[in-house]
C-alpha cells in the first residue's frame, strides 16, 4: 500500500483515508481507529498488538464535559487518584489535585502527552490535567502496559497522548457552556486552509465559583478558578516531500485560594492565588526521501510555572509563598524505513535540557539527558504482528537505562487475534526526589533531596542545627538515587462476533522494584526533630485482567460494558508476612497479633472492582443523541479511614475501606439547523460526594451547551 | 483548596482506660506488676514529660536531674535517664514480637542516649517507634513493637505505647495542643522475669 504510506506523513489526501476506511468499515462494523502512540507511525488499532483505547473527538463532544479528568474518569480501568504511592510528607491531604490511576499504579506513572510531547510540571508526581482544554481534542489515545521503550521515563503503567485537531478545512465554530457552580465555558475555533498552508487557532476560557461540600470548615472546599487556553498551529507542506507543522499552546489558571490558618493557635484568614501556566512550542519539519525512507527533526520547548502566594487578610502581609519553574527543551529526531505501516522500522534520538528552579530547592538545577531508540514492525504473513523495540537514555544523575519491548499479535481468524507484549519501565527519580531542600517551620524536620543531602548537612551543621558530636562525614557525598523499574507484561485476545460485537480481555502484571521512599537519618537535629531523604526501597506488584464489550445494535444504537479486576500488593508486605514479622494492634483491647496472608488486602486507594457501561443513540430523524455513562468503583482502602489505626500502615482491617459509589451522567444532543447544536446534560446523576476521600467530586451538576459551527 | 490542620482527623480509638492501675501481689518468686496508664504531653513545651515506673507516676521537671524519672517524653521523642540525658542507669532494648508473650528481659544489649541528638529510641518519622500518616496526622505505635528497658535504678520494664492521641484543640481551631500516651507495662522489681 505505497498511497496509504504518503498518508501516513503527509495530511494531504484526507479523502483517501475516508476511502480506506469505508472499505474497512464494509467487513468490520466496529470503527477501527488510527492512532500513532502505539508504535510512534499512524497504525490501525486492530494491527497493534498492545492494548490500546481510543475517546475520539465524537464522543467527547457527545459527554458535552469540560474537564479531561472527568473524561477519562468513565473509562475502562481508569481510576481518578490523589494519593503519590511513595509516602511524602507534605502534611496536608493533597493540594496538588488528582491524576490518574492505571493498571492500579499512581499518576505519576502515567506519561501525559500532547500530540506525542510531555507535559512537564508534575506536583507530588500529578499533572493537572485541566491544563488540556477538551474543546481542540481530536482524540484521546490510551495505551496501556510499560510504554518506556518508545517514551522512555514515567510511562511504566503506560500513555495518554492527546492528539489536538488539525486544520482540515476552512470552518469556525464556537462552543459554550453553562453549568452549575457558575462554571462557564466558551471557546472558538478558526480553521483556514489555503493552497499551500493551513492555520487552526483555538481560544478558551472556562471558570468556575468552586464549591463548598463542608459549611462547618471555612472557605470552599474548591475554590473559584479561571483558566485560558490558546492554541495555534501551521501546516505547510511545501512540496510532496516536505511538510512543516509549527503549533504553540499557551495555558494559565488562576487558582483563588481562601483558607484559615492557625499561628500561635490564633485563626486568621489568608487569601492569594495560585497562578499556573504551561507555554510550549513544537515545529517539526517531515522530509520523504523516497518511497521508502522519511524522516523528521522536531523542536520542543516547554516552559511550566506554578507561582502560589497567599496573604494574611488582617494586614495584607505576605504569609507564604512559593515558586515552581521548569523548563524542557527538546530536540529530536526519528527515521521512519519501510513501506507498508505495518512493517517499518524506525529509529530516533533526542536529546533533554531541563531546568527546574523553586523555593524549596536550593539554586537552579540542570538535568541533561539522551536517548535513542529502534523499533521494527513485522507483518508476516497477514497473520502476525510483531513489535519489537528498544530504548536507551542516559541521564547524568544515574546509570544508562536500556528499556527492551517487544509484542506480538497472531491473527487465529481475522475475527480471533491473540495480542501479547512484555516491556521493561523506568520512573527517573523527579526533581523533588533529588533536589528537595527544605525545612518544615512549623514541627522543624528537615527533608533534604538525594542529591542534597551532603549540601544541606553541611549547611545545618554551619547553622549549629546538627550536633558538632555528629559526624556527617559518611553523607557527604548524597546518596545515588536509581529509576524506579519496571517490568510490564499484557496478554489477551480480542474477539468479534457477527461483525457487530467486540470482546476484548486483557490480563496485565507490572513488576516495580526500587520504589523511592523517604527514610530518617540514624541522628536527628539540635531541636531534636528528624532529617529525611530519599532512598530506593520497596517492591510492589499489580496485576489483573480488563474486560470490555461493545455492541453495535443498529447504525444508530451502540453499547459498550468494560470491567477491571484489580490486585496490588506490596512484596515487601508479603515477605513481613511470610517472615511472621508483621503485627497488628486490636484498637479496642490494645492486644497485637500477627497479619496473616488472607488479611493483607494490598495498596491503599485500589478497588479490585471497577466496572463501566456506555449508551448511545442516535436519531437521524429528529437530529438528536442521547448519551449516558455509568462508571462504578468498588470499595478501596483509605489509610486512617475515620481515625483508625491499628499499627501497621498496611491494608488489612475491613474499617479500612471507603464504601464503593457510582457515578453517572447524562447527555441528550440536538441540532438545530445545520449549523447549531444544543445539548444538556446532568452530571453526578446519583449525587454521590465524599468530602475526605475524594472532595473533587462535586455532587449532582446540571450543564447547558451550545455549539455553533460554520 | 481548604488545608486540613494538624489534628482534625485525631479520633480517640478504643476504649478510654486512663489512669486504671492493677496490682496483682503474689508469693515468691516476686511477680511483676502490671499497669495500664496514660500521660499527656503538650506540644508548647522544650522540657520532657518524665515518668517513674516503680510509681506509676509524673515526676516534675525540677526533678530531671536526679535518678527519680526512667523515661521522658517530648512530642514523639522519648529519652532515658542515663548518660546524656540523665544521672541514672536506664537503658532500651527496641523489641518485635508479641508483648504478652516477652517474658525475661536479658542481662545486657541495653541501649541508651549517647547524645542528645542519637537517642536510643528512634523517633523519627519513617523508621521510627510509629507510623505517621501524612493525610490524618497521626501518630499510631507500630504493632508489634515494644520496649524493654532497664530503669534508672536496675530494675526491669517492658512497656508498649498502645495508643496517641491528639487532645486540646477548641473549635474552630483544628490545632491539637497536647498528645496523649496510652501506655501498659510490667514492672519487675526482683529480677528479670515478667
Amino acid at each position: 500500500m505505497p498511497l496509504r504510506f504518503i498518508y501516513i506523513f503527509f495530511f494531504l489526501s484526507p479523502i483517501l483515508s475516508l476511502a480506506q476506511e469505508k472499505k474497512a468499515d464494509s467487513t468490520l462494523k466496529i470503527l477501527d481507529e488510527v492512532v500513532v502512540s502505539g508504535t510512534r507511525t499512524e497504525n490501525k488499532v486492530s494491527n497493534l498488538p498492545l492494548p490500546i483505547e481510543v475517546i475520539s473527538y465524537k464522543n467527547i463532544l457527545q459527554s458535552g464535559s469540560q474537564k479531561l479528568l472527568d473524561i477519562l474518569q468513565m473509562q475502562s480501568g481508569i481510576v481518578v487518584a490523589s494519593n503519590p504511592l511513595g509516602t511524602a510528607l507534605q502534611g496536608y491531604p493533597n493540594p496538588f489535585g488528582e491524576g490518574v490511576q492505571m493498571q492500579g499504579l499512581d499518576p505519576a506513572y502515567t506519561l501525559i502527552m500532547v500530540d506525542g510531547e510531555p507535559l512537564t510540571g508534575r506536583n507530588a508526581g500529578i499533572i493537572n490535567l485541566g491544563r488540556i482544554a477538551v474543546g481542540n481534542i481530536e482524540q484521546i489515545e490510551i495505551l496501556k502496559g510499560t510504554a518506556t521503550s518508545l517514551y522512555g521515563s514515567d510511562a511504566l503503567a503506560g500513555v495518554i497522548n492527546v492528539i489536538t485537531k488539525k486544520p482540515v478545512k476552512n470552518s469556525i465554530g464556537i462552543n459554550t457552556h453553562y453549568g452549575t457552580n457558575n462554571t462557564l465555558g466558551v471557546s472558538g475555533a478558526g480553521n483556514f486552509v489555503g493552497k499551500k498552508i493551513a492555520l487552526q487557532l483555538f481560544v478558551n476560557r472556562l471558570s468556575s465559583d468552586g464549591y463548598d461540600l463542608d459549611k462547618n470548615i471555612y472557605g470552599k472546599t474548591v475554590d473559584p478558578f479561571e483558566d485560558y487556553s490558546l492554541n495555534a498551529k501551521i501546516v505547510y507542506p511545501w512540496n510532496d516531500k516536505n511538510k512543516l507543522t509549527i503549533s504553540g499552546r499557551y495555558f494559565s489558571d488562576n487558582q483563588h485560594n481562601n483558607y484559615l490558618i492557625f499561628p500561635d493557635m490564633v485563626p486568621q484568614v489568608v487569601k492569594g492565588n495560585t497562578i499556573e501556566t504551561d507555554k510550549s512550542i513544537f515545529a517539526k519539519w517531515q522530509h520523504k526521501m523516497n518511497n521508502s525512507v522519511n524522516y523528521f527533526t522536531s523542536l520542543y520547548t516547554t516552559a511550566y510555572t506554578n507561582n502560589a502566594a497567599v496573604f494574611l487578610e488582617k494586614n495584607d502581609s505576605l504569609y507564604e509563598k512559593i515558586n515552581l519553574d521548569q523548563l524542557l527543551l527538546r530536540p529530536e529526531m526519528q527515521f521512519n524505513i519501510g513501506k507498508d505501516p505495518a512493517s517499518l522500522l524506525i529509529a530516533g534520538a533526542g536529546y533533554n535540557f531541563e531546568k527546574v528552579n523553586s523555593t524549596r530547592y536550593s539554586s537552579v538545577k540542570h538535568l541533561n539527558s539522551w536517548y535513542a531508540y529502534v523499533q521494527k514492525q513485522l507483518h508476516w504473513r497477514n497473520r502476525t504482528n510483531i513489535i519489537a523495540g528498544a530504548r536507551f537514555d542516559k541521564n547524568s544523575l544515574y546509570s544508562a537505562q536500556i528499556s527492551p519491548k517487544i509484542a506480538i499479535a497472531y491473527k487465529v481468524t481475522p475475527d480471533f487475534i491473540l495480542k501479547g507484549s512484555v516491556g521493561a519501565g523506568f520512573k527517573a527519580p523527579d526533581f523533588r526526589q533529588q533536589f528537595l531542600d527544605f525545612s518544615n517551620s512549623l514541627i522543624g524536620y528537615t527533608l533534604l533531596g538525594a542529591r542534597e543531602l551532603g549540601n544541606g548537612l553541611i549547611n545545618l551543621k554551619k547553622n549549629g542545627q546538627i550536633d558538632n558530636s555528629i559526624n556527617i562525614q559518611p553523607y557527604l557525598n548524597g546518596v545515588i538515587l536509581s529509576p524506579e523499574k519496571s517490568i510490564g507484561t499484557n496478554l489477551g485476545f480480542d474477539y468479534t462476533f457477527k461483525n457487530n460485537t467486540i470482546f476484548k480481555i486483557n490480563f496485565f502484571r507490572n513488576d516495580i522494584s526500587n520504589l523511592i521512599e523517604t527514610y530518617n537519618l540514624p541522628f536527628n537535629k539540635t531541636n531534636n526533630q528528624s532529617i529525611y531523604s530519599y532512598i530506593n526501597l520497596n517492591k510492589v506488584f499489580t496485576e489483573g485482567s480488563e474486560i470490555t464489550i461493545s455492541h453495535r445494535f443498529k447504525k444508530n444504537f451502540s453499547i459498550s460494558g468494560s470491567y477491571q479486576y484489580l490486585i496490588a500488593k506490596d512484596k515487601e508486605v508479603l515477605q513481613k508476612i511470610k517472615d511472621k514479622q508483621l503485627y497488628k494492634r486490636d484498637p479496642v483491647t490494645g492486644e497485637t497479633s500477627l497479619v496473616t496472608k488472607e488479611e493483607y488486602k494490598g495498596l491503599y486507594n485500589r478497588s479490585r472492582n471497577t466496572a463501566q457501561i456506555r449508551l448511545f443513540y442516535n436519531n437521524e430523524a429528529l437530529k438528536g443523541s442521547a448519551f449516558i455513562t455509568v462508571k462504578y468503583r468498588g470499595k478501596y482502602g483509605y489509610n486512617g479511614l475515620n481515625g483508625f489505626q491499628n499499627g501497621n500502615d498496611v491494608l488489612d482491617d475491613p474499617r479500612e475501606f471507603v464504601q464503593g459509589f457510582v457515578l453517572a451522567n447524562a447527555t441528550i444532543s440536538k441540532s438545530i439547523g445545520s449549523l447549531v447544536e444544543v445539548q444538556g446534560g446532568m452530571e453526578n446523576i446519583f449525587n454521590y460526594t465524599n468530602k475526605l476521600q475524594m472532595p473533587y467530586l462535586y455532587g449532582r451538576s446540571i450543564f447547558i451547551n451550545i455549539n455553533f459551527k460554520l | 483548596m481548604k488545608k486540613m490542620n494538624l489534628g482534625i482527623f485525631a479520633i480517640a480509638i478504643g476504649a478510654l482506660m486512663s489512669c486504671g492501675k492493677t496490682d496483682t501481689p503474689q508469693p515468691t518468686p516476686t511477680p511483676s506488676v502490671s499497669v495500664i496508664d496514660s500521660v499527656e504531653v503538650p506540644f508548647a513545651t522544650n522540657s520532657y514529660l518524665l515518668y517513674n515506673f516503680k510509681n506509676k507516676t509524673k515526676v516534675a521537671n525540677s526533678d530531671s536531674a536526679t535518678s527519680k524519672w526512667d523515661i521522658g517524653i517530648r512530642f514523639v521523642s522519648i529519652i532515658l535517664n542515663s548518660h546524656s540525658s540523665g544521672p541514672g542507669n536506664a537503658g532500651v532494648i527496641t523489641q518485635s514480637g508479641i508483648y504478652s508473650s516477652y517474658l525475661t528481659a536479658p542481662e545486657t544489649g541495653y541501649a541508651y542516649d549517647t547524645t542528645a541528638a542519637t537517642p536510643a529510641i528512634n523517633a523519627g518519622f519513617t523508621n521510627g517507634w510509629y507510623n505517621y500518616n501524612d493525610v490524618t496526622h497521626a501518630f499510631s505505635p507500630k504493632a508489634g513493637l515494644f520496649f524493654v528497658i532497664r530503669t534508672a535504678d536496675n530494675h526491669y520494664v517492658k512497656l508498649e505505647i498502645t495508643a496517641v492521641n491528639y487532645a486540646g484543640y477548641t473549635p474552630p481551631n483544628p490545632t491539637p495542643t497536647t498528645l496523649i500516651y496510652k501506655f501498659r507495662y510490667s514492672y519487675q522489681s526482683d529480677g528479670r522475669n515478667f
